[in-house]
Formats: structure tokens, C-alpha cells, sequence
């Protein structure tokens, strides 16, 4: 965000947001206590905002590049209405100067005071005129770009939400969060302070060239040719100088952020290590990069803001000197002359500012640019345009020679083979790194396989919408993330209707009723970022519970007792009994006293599955698995026998 | 977008490793009870310089463009005259006063620019270093998100109104220069055409009155909206999974259409105000004609000095118009000065004392002596806790989820203080030894191994930037972690963390392990450190801690057999007590509960 600058110094108010600020949760945030009445006022005229029901698909439906054109054109009409009001608003505004020379050529010089008079009301006229377009002027463009905004905040975050994992693994959270906290006002502020002025000074421009030229065309043809070139040469010097500078200030503003916002992200991390000193210096060097890029584009701006207005007096110089010499022969008369450098000063403003805006332009266009990026992304996991609703499944999960990589260079699963009976529970094990967390989110098609194909009842992944299928799987991941927002909310996550005892049966059912009542409040207890106040196998059983709380047809556990001491994984572990019975289940597991229960146990090793089988069967063979089983036999031999 | 991903950024760029700038050159005034301009006035003093000189090139220009508009009426007036030589007299003089105008308002611009960035710099780097300084107690507290825009945003709003201040008073300045001149050339006229003057500012009252609590509603609700995108960002995988997408969606709508509420509120009152507070002065200047024509048509004023007074008065619209734009930008920063300072006046839990003094750990023995302990205004999750572990002891700390496990080793580095009792290293309270010691002696490996977005070696480097790759490589290796990253596309040099390579939950943990081994602590606590880990690799990192945790205290949270085998004596903790304390054996025998918790560990071996 440039703000330094030619934007920083035009004059009426900054109507944009720029930025977000406190809400709710902080202990030391939120409304000061000397606003809270007033702000309560405000809210009680608010009506309640009902959740609304907006589509959502995962085929985007009308694909066109973002451009601050092909988002601003579909309103046409409302700008142009906009430009009316507009028109009409400056006209009434610049009218003075014109009426000042009539009052001086028609009144003063012919000392006619009844004609002044009658040149005041009209002037009064003007006035009352231009307060009521001005207000229909604000309303209108206030209202039009509030509208342009909320549907851009929603068109983003849809797309944000079609877009795949591979997008959120690779692209920091702190930038896509600036999409929508500061792209989204850079938007907002070139609409209403950009467009919308822009409009404003072109209007000026026209209305007052107007009033000149029925003064007098020569006067006036040398006010635009001897001065308006030289202004259009300084803007143009500016352009070139600034547009790099201040590209360079919204780089550094960036990288500023995300330093800002991982130290904070692990400011544990950086506890434990001591890192605070270091990190203090070296955010000093990243806010001093900021500092210097901004000096940088101020210098320009320096130039070009007082370079201006040197130009503007000239004007008025050239003005007085010719203009004074045709009044002395008589070919023009005084009141034009005043009027003249009167105008030439509401003249050079709006070329100024019309250039000053440029700024607000650029960062329009950046975050535009920006934007246009995020939207470009493309899901990588694209649901078929005649993709079917999955029908309510068996549970028949097959993987046929499935090879995947997370990039093309690194191969993960290789000819992947294998198959899960309905209501079977299928364990797989292997070392890390094997590629197990991968099937799992093969299954719930997170990523596509580069080869081969994932079925779940005979239906490919690929034909059937994904809502259909990721309703019907249930995922409990190995780090499980809770959104802020209060235990109960979180547990009915995937089924935000579900009645209070649902949720508390839920939780009996998995044995963690009596944690939830020793919170402070309940289910209602807030879970913080991230849940940092829980302990992690609260948050896995949490996790769980959420999971059985949608109902799925299949379940897939990805390590999600590893966080769950043994006692409590035992409790869980006969709760998921229950759960499994009938579902099929594929687990995830590295304790192999998980796997164990499996009905099938599957060896994963470089990505291919070497063994199948029960665990006697498995056992027996004298295998992989038989090693693995040895290994951590032996090792937990080693501990009674000692 | 491939070459954006490969870009390094910000702080994990090299170049910053080693790279120095000043620090702050002041930091706010640390009394809560005054005023935020007062607050901040030590570090405008330390930039007053600067500051000075720039604004000493605003009355400059203020003057200049005080005395253009009485030259132009000269000009007109000598031209009414028919003197055709002086009108090229003022041309010059106007010229010359110009030229001078140019010159100081590049200066005056210019230097307000690098006082307020100088101010931006101070502010950014100080809040950076006392957020460093903050306890877990605060984290615990805050969101991460709602940090970042207050550190970034509200700074920045201070920063533009500090910019935008003097400017403003340069133009109050001009704008008594100017009321001055307009005296001169007539009083009764003067004030006449002032009239409507007050009620501007009487409007801007009103206004300020109005949009006030509406902008703290309005950056309550963009930050609404900000928390939803962040954790849909953050938990993106649950959200899939549930196929929550437009579920989430309607909640966005929602935060959405009430932040626009809100603005629509704003706009509306800016709609009724604005209008009026810029016809105001245009009712002066339609007075001006009336009166000053009936003058000049009596012969008791020019034509020159009737141009004059208008351009004076479009002069002063302007100082009345920025008022008002002033106070809403006061406004503003009013707002975000205070949420600054709520972060500055944000203690740290855990000072340190003042005759603190250095943890000698010569022998590492650890003593928790009755400790009690809750987070916050929570229940107490430790009770009377007691327990001893001696010099180069392993001892495991078993039990239940939520029975205080974690919260016992996060009291001994002190990221928390407890509520009773004290906790001891080699007879020294904790609370009595400097953070710098304590923490440099001891290593802890949290459950949630967190990576930066740097290369592994500088991950890895975390507590000891300066360590040689040699180091890394063998710390790295002790903690099992050599082979995979040396197979990662660019090895120890490979961007991993939230935005590089994705590496498994077992990877992290393992480089998050020779992270804290790399310290080289002297008492290491392993908080469910391998968890992720599976059995063999696991062994692995064990057969490689047995050797490491030779001669060091150590403290290991756990779940599986195999991690307890580390121990010589294991603990079971259960509702924030010790209630069984021995050799893992002796209590299989006889404490039922201990038993109880490893159950499953049992039939397992049966």
C-alpha cells in the first residue's frame, strides 16, 4: 500500500477503510468505554443480519480475467447516472467565478446595484442548488461502491474457497489475508476516491473551460496551450518516476507483514529459542527496507506537488500580463480578467489532483492486478462440469494404480494398489514419509493422482460433485484446527443445526463428556486461535467428536489418536467401535497397537503397498510388517521385562 | 505464480541475516494516563530537528501564499490605471515569489515525509521489540491476526495523521496571514464575508460527534472479516473436509453485509455534513459580492481588491474544509493511538527481577515445591504439585489427557509464573534467575513442532544463528533428520514452513528436536515430542537421545511405552497431582491407576 506521496496530500476525506482494527475476544480491544453508549446506539437501529444463503459452486460459471474494467463495466448505468450528478454537482459548484464577472462588469463598473442584486440571488440559488446534488452525489456513490465491495468480498472468498490445497500449502496465509484486508480497500479507495474524484475534477475541468471560452476563446487559448503542455509533461515525469517506487513500497509493506505476522504466529518458538533479540534487529532491517522505499517515492512526490503549483502561478502570471494588456486596449473587459485568475486557480487544482489520484489509481491497479492473480488461480482439483451428486455409499474405497507426487520431480505413491470392503476397518502402516497422510487425501480428493484412479463404490472421484463425496467421508487429521468461536460451534462444524443434545450425546459417545463440563463455560467455552488453550488430545478428541457428529459414511483417521494418551486412547478407541460399526474405516496409524485392530492392515513403503493382510496373517508371513511389529514389540518388551 | 513461490521473502531472505539498522530512537511514554498526542511526544522530541526545520519551511510558504493574492489585486488595480510597466513589475515580483514558493514547499513536503516515516520506523520497531517482550499469558490471549493489523494498520494511521498535522497548521498559519491582509484592505467587508466562517467548524463538530463511534464499528467489522478469511485460510483442510465451503460462505456474507451496514450508516452522515460545510463558505463569498460590489459601485473599494478578497476567501475554504478532514483524521488516529498503546501498556507476566541472577546449573536439579497453577482466571490445573528430579535423571510424566502434563513444562522455562508454591533449579526459584539463563539452559520440544518459512538449516540455526553447517548437519543427524533433508530438493537449503516445502508432521518434529539439541541444553524436557513420529524412527531419535541425555536432566512427556523406556522413573499425574512417583515396574504392580492408564499397553503385550 503506497500512501506516501502525491495521494497522501489531496485535500476532502479519505472515505476508504484502510484498515481492520479490534473486534471482540480481546481482553484489551473492543470499543473504549467512552464510545460504548453511542456505538450501542448505533446498534440497536441495526436490524439482525440473517446468515445469507449464497450459491456456491465449485465450477466457476462465468470465467473472465479480473480487471478493474471487466469488474467496474457490468455497472455502466450507475455510473453514468453517478456522472450526471456529477456534472450537475460542478457546475453548480464552479459558477461563482462566472457570476463574480458579471457582477463586476454588469453591477460595479455600469454601477447598476439593482443587476448585482439580482447576480447575488442567483449566486444564493447555486448554493442551495448544489447542496441537494451534492448529497444525492455522495449517497448515490457511497451506496454503489459499498455494493461493488461486498460483492467483491464474496466473489473472492468463493473463489478462495474452490481453490485446492496445493494453493494453500505453497502461498503464505499472511498474503492471502491481504487480498481481503488491504487489496479489497485499495479497491474500495480507488472507487470512491478514485473514480469518483476523478470524475469530479474531469467535470470541473469541462465546466470551467466552458465558462472561459464564452469569456474569451484568445485568453483562453493561451491559458491551455502555454500552460496546460507543461503541466501534462511534469504528470507524465511523474508517472514514469513514481510507478516503480511505489511498487517497491507495496513489496516491502509485504514482506514487512509476513515477518510481522509468522514471529507472532511463533512467538512460542521464538520464546523457547531466545530468538527475541535477534528477530528485534532483524524486523529493524525489514521496517528500515519499508522506510527507505517510502522516502524514495516521497521524493518525487516533493518535486512534483509544489512543481505543479509552480505552474499554476505562471498561469496566473501569463494571465494577469496578457489579460492586463487587453484591457488596456479595450478588448477585454475587467470582470473577465477576474474572473480569469479566479478560475485558473479552481483550473490547476483538478489537473493536480487528477494526478494525484494517479497514486490511488496505481494502487487500485495493483490490488487489481493482485486480485486478477488469486482469481486466475485455478482449483487443480476440478469438479466435472456434469459431475453427479455420489449417491449415499456402501463404502467401497479402491485405489488402481494410483501415482502421485506433490511435484512432478518427487514421486510419493507409486502403481498404488488396493481395495476396501464396505464396513471394513483397513489400517495403514509404515515409516514416515511412506505416503500414507497422501492416501488420505487422495480419498477425500484434496489432490488428484497423476496416474491411475480413486474410487469410492465403483464411482470415480473425478465424476462425482465434491460436496456429494466429502460429506460422506468423515477426516480426522493429525493436527486438528479449531476455529475461534465456542466449543460448541466447533464440534457441530460440519452440522451448525444440530441441537445442543446432539452434540453433548456426541460427546458421551466418545467418553469426553466430563471434559467438556470441567470447562469454564460448557460447550460455550470460547476456543481460542487455534485452541492454544486446550491441550492437544483435547483438540483431537474434539476433533473426533466433530467427525462423528457429521454422520459420515466412511471415516478416514489420519494419526488422530497420536496427540491421546494411552488411557484416553483406549476410551476413544472403544467409543470409535461403535462409531465404525457398519462404516468403513480406514485408519491411519503409526502405533501400531492402532493398527492392530484393524479387520486389514496395509504396509505402505515408498509409496506402494507391499503387504495386505490381518495382523496374524501379516505376522505370519514373516514380512514387513512382521519387522515393524518386532521393532516396536521389542521395544515395548524392553520396558516390563527391565 | 511459479517464480512468485520461489521468491524468498521478507525476513527469510538471506541478505537479512546479518543485516543491521538503528534501533528506535524513542519509545512512547509509558503513563497510560495521558493523552496519546502526549504519549507520543518523546518521540517526536527525538526527531525534532527534522521536525523544526520542515515546519520553519512551512511558514515560508505560508507567507508566500499569503501576500500572492494582495500582489494580484496591485496588478489589477495598476492595469485599471492604465500603467503598463508596472503590471511587468508585478509579473516579476509574482515570479520571484513563486519560484521561492517552489523551493520551500519541496522542503516543507519533503522533510514532514521523512519525520513521519522516521515516526513510522520508531513506532514499528519498538511495538516489534515489546511484542517480543510479551508473555504466553498475552498469546494466549490475543489473535495473531488482529496483532498484525493493529501493529500494521493503526500505525499507519498514525503516521498519516502526523503528516497531514502540520500541514494543516501550515495552513492555519496562512489562514491568519491571510485574514490579517484581508483587515487591511477592509474590516467591515472582512467580517461580513467571515460569517458564515464559525458555523464550519460548528458543522465539523457535529460531524466528528457522529462519525466517531462509527469508525471504531467500522474497523470492529472489518477485522470480523478479516478473522473469518484467516481461518478459513488456516484451517482450510477441516473446512474441505466438511464441505463447509458455503457454509463458511454465508458466514462471510454475513460479516460482509454488516460491515457495509455500517458504512452505509457513515456515508449518510457524510452525505448530510459535507455539503453543507463547503457551501458555508460560499455564502460568505456570495455576501462579499453583495457588500463589496455596493463599495466598489460607491467608490470605497478596486475592482483589484474585490478579485483579492474572493481569492482570499476560496483561500480560506480550503484551511475549513481540511478541518474538518483534520478531525476525522484525528479521529482516526485517536482511535489507532490507543490501540497501540494498549499494546505497549501490555506487562509482560513474567518480569524479571532487578537482582535476578544468573542460573549457575551446575548440577540441574529440578524441584517443583507445592506448585499450584492456572491459565488466566482459569480453575487451577496444577494443585500442591510437588516433585524433585535429580541431577542427570530422566524421569517420564505420565497421565490423562488434560491432567497438567504440558502445564508442568511450561512453568519450569517460566513462560508462566505460578499462582503457589515455587519452582526450583538448584535451589534458585526461577522467578529469581535471569530469563537469559533459564531459558538458554533449558530445551523444551513442544507437542506442535512450528517451522518458519526459512531453509531447514536456518530452522534448524533457530536458537544459534551463527551455527556452521557442519553443526547443523550433525545435530541434525543425532535428531534423525539428516537423511530426509538431504534428500529435499535443495537440502538444508530448501525453504520449509507454512509457505515452502511441505514436510510430514514426523519430519517437523524431528527437525523441531535438533532445533532445541542444537542449543545444547542441560535440561531438556520433551514435551510428547515424537508423537507424530512412528516406531522406528522413533527409535532412532531415541537410541540417539539415550547418548544425548547422558549428564542432563531431562523431563519427558508421554503416552507410549516406548518413550517412558527413556526413563529411569516415570510419575503419574492425575488431576494436577503427583499420585504415584517410581520405577515404571514397581508401579505397574502397585498403583491400579497407573496400570489403568496403560491398559491398552498392556493387552498389547499380553
Amino acid at each position: 500500500m503506497a500512501w506516501g506521496g502525491g495521494g497522501a496530500w489531496q485535500m476532502g476525506p479519505l472515505g476508504g477503510n484502510q484498515q481492520a482494527g479490534p473486534a471482540t475476544g480481546l481482553p484489551f480491544a473492543g470499543i473504549p468505554p467512552e464510545y460504548a453508549d453511542a456505538v450501542d446506539a448505533l446498534l440497536e437501529d441495526e436490524e439482525e443480519i440473517a446468515v445469507p444463503d449464497l450459491p456456491f459452486e465449485h465450477v466457476e460459471t462465468d470465467r473472465q480475467p479480473f480487471t478493474l474494467r471487466s469488474f467496474l463495466l457490468p455497472h455502466w448505468h450507475a455510473f453514468a447516472w453517478a456522472g450526471c450528478l456529477i456534472g450537475l454537482d460542478a457546475l453548480a459548484l464552479n459558477i461563482g467565478p462566472w457570476l463574480l464577472q458579471l457582477g463586476i462588469d454588469e453591477g460595479v463598473w455600469k454601477k447598476d446595484f439593482a443587476s448585482l442584486q439580482w447576480i447575488v440571488l442567483a449566486y444564493f440559488a447555486a448554493i442551495v442548488a448544489h447542496l441537494v446534488i451534492a448529497r444525492r452525489r455522495i449517497l448515490f456513490t457511497g451506496q454503489l461502491g459499498q455494493r461493488l465491495m461486498n460483492d467483491l468480498r464474496i466473489k473472492l472468498f468463493t473463489h478462495l474457497q474452490r481453490l485446492s490445497l496445493d494453493f494453500y500449502s505453497r502461498e503464505r496465509a499472511g498474503r492471502i489475508m491481504t487480498r481481503m484486508t488491504s487489496d479489497i480497500p485499495a479497491l474500495e479507495q480507488l472507487i470512491q476516491e478514485g473514480v469518483v474524484n476523478l470524475a469530479m475534477q474531469a467535470a470541473t475541468l469541462l465546466v470551467v473551460t466552458g465558462f472561459l471560452i464564452t469569456m474569451d476563446l484568445h485568453l483562453t487559448l493561451v491559458v491551455l496551450l502555454g500552460v496546460v503542455p507543461a503541466m501534462c509533461l511534469m504528470t507524465l515525469w511523474f508517472r514514469r518516476e513514481s510507478t516503480q517506487r511505489y511498487a517497491a513500497v507495496r513489496e516491502r509493506i509485504a514482506d514487512l507483514l509476513a515477518d510481522l505476522q509468522e514471529s507472532l504466529a511463533g512467538v512460542r518458538i521464538v520464546t523457547m529459542h531466545r530468538r527475541e533479540k535477534y528477530n528485534v534487529r532483524r524486523h529493524r532491517a525489514v521496517v528500515n527496507d519499508y522506510r527507505e522505499a517510502n522516502l524514495s517515492a516521497a521524493r518525487v512526490a516533493a518535486v512534483y506537488g509544489p512543481g505543479s503549483d509552480l505552474v499554476g502561478s505562471f498561469g496566473q502570471i501569463v494571465v494577469l500580463v496578457v489579460g492586463g494588456w487587453m484591457v488596456l486596449d479595450g478588448t477585454l473587459s475587467v470582470g473577465k480578467v477576474s474572473a480569469f485568475v479566479l478560475y485558473i486557480n479552481t483550473f490547476f487544482a483538478p489537473i493536480q489532483q487528477l494526478v494525484q489520484l494517479h497514486s490511488v489509481y496505481q494502487q487500485g491497479q495493483a490490488a487489481a492486478k493482485k486480485l486478477r492473480d488469486v482469481f486466475d488461480r485455478q482449483p487443480s482439483v476440478v469438479e466435472a462440469t456434469n459431475a453427479l451428486p455420489l449417491p449415499p455409499i456402501e463404502g467401497e474405497i479402491a485405489f488402481d494404480h494410483v501415482s502421485f507426487g506433490y511435484d512432478a520431480d518427487r514421486v510419493v505413491l507409486q502403481d498404488l494398489c488396493f481395495r476396501v470392503r464396505p464396513g471394513e476397518t483397513f489400517a495403514l502402516v509404515g515409516e514416515t514419509g511412506a505416503g500414507k497422510s497422501t492416501v488420505a487425501k487422495l480419498l477425500t480428493r484434496f489432490y488428484d493422482p497423476q496416474q491411475g484412479q480413486v474410487s469410492v463404490d465403483g464411482y470415480n472421484l473425478r465424476d462425482v460433485r465434491l460436496d456429494s463425496l466429502r460429506r460422506q467421508l468423515g477426516i480426522v487429521p493429525q493436527e486438528p484446527f479449531l476455529f475461534a468461536g465456542s466449543i460448541r460451534d466447533n464440534l457441530a462444524f460440519a452440522r451448525p443445526h444440530a441441537s445442543n443434545e446432539e452434540v453433548l450425546a456426541a460427546c458421551q459417545a466418545l467418553g469426553i463428556l466430563e471434559v467438556i463440563e470441567g470447562l469454564p463455560q460448557g460447550i460455550e467455552t470460547p476456543c481460542h486461535e487455534r485452541g492454544v488453550t486446550l491441550s492437544s488430545g483435547e483438540r483431537q478428541l474434539l476433533a473426533l467428536v466433530r467427525a462423528f457428529l457429521a454422520q459420515p459414511r466412511a471415516l478416514i483417521l489420519d494419526e488422530a489418536t497420536s496427540n491421546l494418551d494411552l488411557k484416553t486412547e483406549s476410551m476413544v478407541e472403544h467409543a470409535l467401535d461403535t462409531l465404525l460399526e457398519g462404516r468403513t474405516a480406514i485408519l491411519i496409524a503409526h502405533r501400531l497397537s492402532t493398527a492392530m485392530r484393524a479387520d486389514r492392515i496395509g504396509v505402505l513403503h515408498a509409496g506402494q503397498l507391499v503387504e495386505v493382510g490381518s495382523h496374524d496373517a501379516l505376522l505370519a508371513r514373516g514380512g514387513r510388517y512382521a519387522g515393524l511389529f518386532q521393532t516396536w514389540l521389542r521395544h515395548s518388551d524392553s520396558e516390563t521385562e527391565a | 505464480m511459479a517464480a512468485a513461490a520461489e521468491r524468498v521473502y521478507g525476513a527469510s531472505d538471506p541478505k537479512y541475516r546479518n543485516a543491521s539498522a538503528p534501533p528506535p530512537r524513542a519509545w512512547i511514554d509509558p503513563d497510560p494516563e495521558r493523552g496519546w498526542l502526549r504519549r507520543l511526544m518523546p518521540v517526536l522530541a527525538a526527531h525534532r530537528a527534522l521536525i523544526l526545520a520542515s515546519l520553519a519551511a512551512g511558514l515560508g510558504v505560508a507567507a508566500t501564499g499569503a501576500v500572492t493574492p494582495r500582489l494580484i489585486m496591485s496588478a489589477i488595480d495598476v492595469a485599471l490605471d492604465k500603467q503598463a510597466s508596472a503590471i511587468g513589475f508585478y509579473a516579476w515580483l509574482l515570479g520571484g515569489i513563486a519560484l521561492a514558493r517552489f523551493l520551500l514547499s519541496m522542503g516543507f513536503r519533503y522533510g514532514m515525509q521523512k519525520a513521519s516515516q522516521e515516526l513510522e520506523y520508531d513506532l514499528r520497531t519498538s511495538i516489534y521489540a515489546h511484542l517480543a517482550s510479551l508473555s504466553f499469558g498475552f498469546y494466549d490471549r490475543a489473535q495473531t491476526g488482529q496483532l498484525v493489523s493493529r501493529a500494521n494498520a493503526d500505525i499507519r494511521a498514525v503516521q498519516m495523521f502526523l503528516m497531514f498535522a502540520p500541514l494543516m497548521s501550515i495552513t492555519l498559519v496562512s489562514f491568519v496571514a491571510s485574514l490579517g491582509i484581508m483587515l487591511t484592505i477592509n474590516p467591515l467587508l472582512t467580517l461580513v464575508a467571515l460569517i458564515p466562517i464559525p458555523g464550519v467548524y460548528w458543522v465539523g463538530l457535529q460531524m466528528r460527534g457522529k462519525l466517531f463511534p462509527m469508525s471504531w464499528l467500522i474497523q470492529a467489522r472489518m477485522a470480523d472479516v478479516a478473522t473469518i478469511v484467516e481461518e478459513n485460510v488456516t484451517g482450510v483442510r477441516i473446512v474441505k473436509s466438511f464441505a463447509a465451503e458455503k457454509q463458511q460462505l454465508g458466514l462471510l456474507g454475513r460479516a460482509s453485509e454488516r460491515l457495509r451496514w455500517i458504512t452505509l450508516k457513515q456515508v449518510k452522515i457524510r452525505a448530510f455534513f459535507a455539503p453543507v460545510m463547503e457551501n458555508l463558505p460560499r455564502v460568505g463569498r456570495a455576501l462579499l459580492l453583495l457588500y463589496g460590489g455596493w463599495l466598489a459601485i460607491e467608490g470605497q473599494l478596486t475592482i483589484g481588491a474585490l478579485v483579492a478578497m474572493n481569492m482570499y476567501m476560496i483561500g480560506l475554504q480550503a484551511p475549513f474544509r481540511m478541518i474538518g478532514f483534520l478531525l476525522v483524521m484525528s479521529q482516526r488516529a485517536a482511535a489507532s493511538a490507543q490501540r497501540i498503546y494498549a499494546i505497549f501498556d501490555e506487562r509482560s507476566d513474567i518480569q524479571e527481577r532487578n537482582d535476578a541472577v544468573d542460573l549457575p546449573l551446575e548440577q540441574g536439579r529440578v524441584c517443583f515445591e507445592a506448585v499450584s497453577f492456572g491459565y488466566g482466571d482459569g480453575p487451577n490445573i496444577l494443585e500442591g504439585l510437588s516433585l524433585t528430579v535429580e541431577p542427570g535423571e530422566t524421569v517420564a510424566v505420565v497421565g490423562r489427557t488434560g491432567s497438567g502434563k504440558s502445564t508442568l513444562a511450561r512453568l519450569l522455562p517460566r513462560f508462566y509464573d505460578v499462582r503457589a508454591g515455587r519452582v526450583c533449579i538448584d535451589g534458585v526459584d526461577v522467578r529469581d534467575a535471569t530469563l537469559e539463563s533459564l531459558r538458554t539452559r533449558i530445551g523444551l520440544v513442544l507437542d506442535e513442532p512450528f517451522l518458519f518459512s526459512e531453509s531447514v538449516h536456518d530452522n534448524i540455526a533457530y536458537a544459534r544463528p551463527d551455527a556452521t553447517r557442519e553443526q547443523i548437519i550433525e545435530t541434525a543427524a543425532l535428531a534423525d533428520a539428516h537423511r530426509f533433508i538431504d534428500e529435499l530438493p535443495e537440502g538444508y537449503d530448501t525453504v520449509v514452513g507454512e509457505r515452502g516445502y511441505t514436510l510430514s508432521g514426523g519430519q517437523r518434529q524431528r527437525i523441531a528436536i535438533a532445533r532445541t539439541l542444537l542449543a545444547d541444553p542441560k535440561l531438556l524436557i520433551l514435551d510428547d515430542a515424537t508423537s507424530s513420529v512412528d516406531v522406528r524412527v522413533e527409535q532412532q531419535i531415541h537410541q540417539a537421545l539415550a547418548r544425548l541425555l547422558e549428564g542432563r536432566t531431562t523431563i519427558v512427556i508421554a503416552h507410549r511405552l516406548s518413550t517412558i523406556a527413556l526413563a529411569q522413573r516415570v510419575v503419574l499425574l492425575d488431576a494436577g497431582r503427583i499420585v504415584a512417583d517410581g520405577r515404571h515396574e514397581d508401579l505397574l504392580r502397585t498403583v491400579p491407576a497407573y496400570a489403568e492408564v496403560l491398559t491398552r499397553a498392556e493387552e498389547s503385550l499380553s
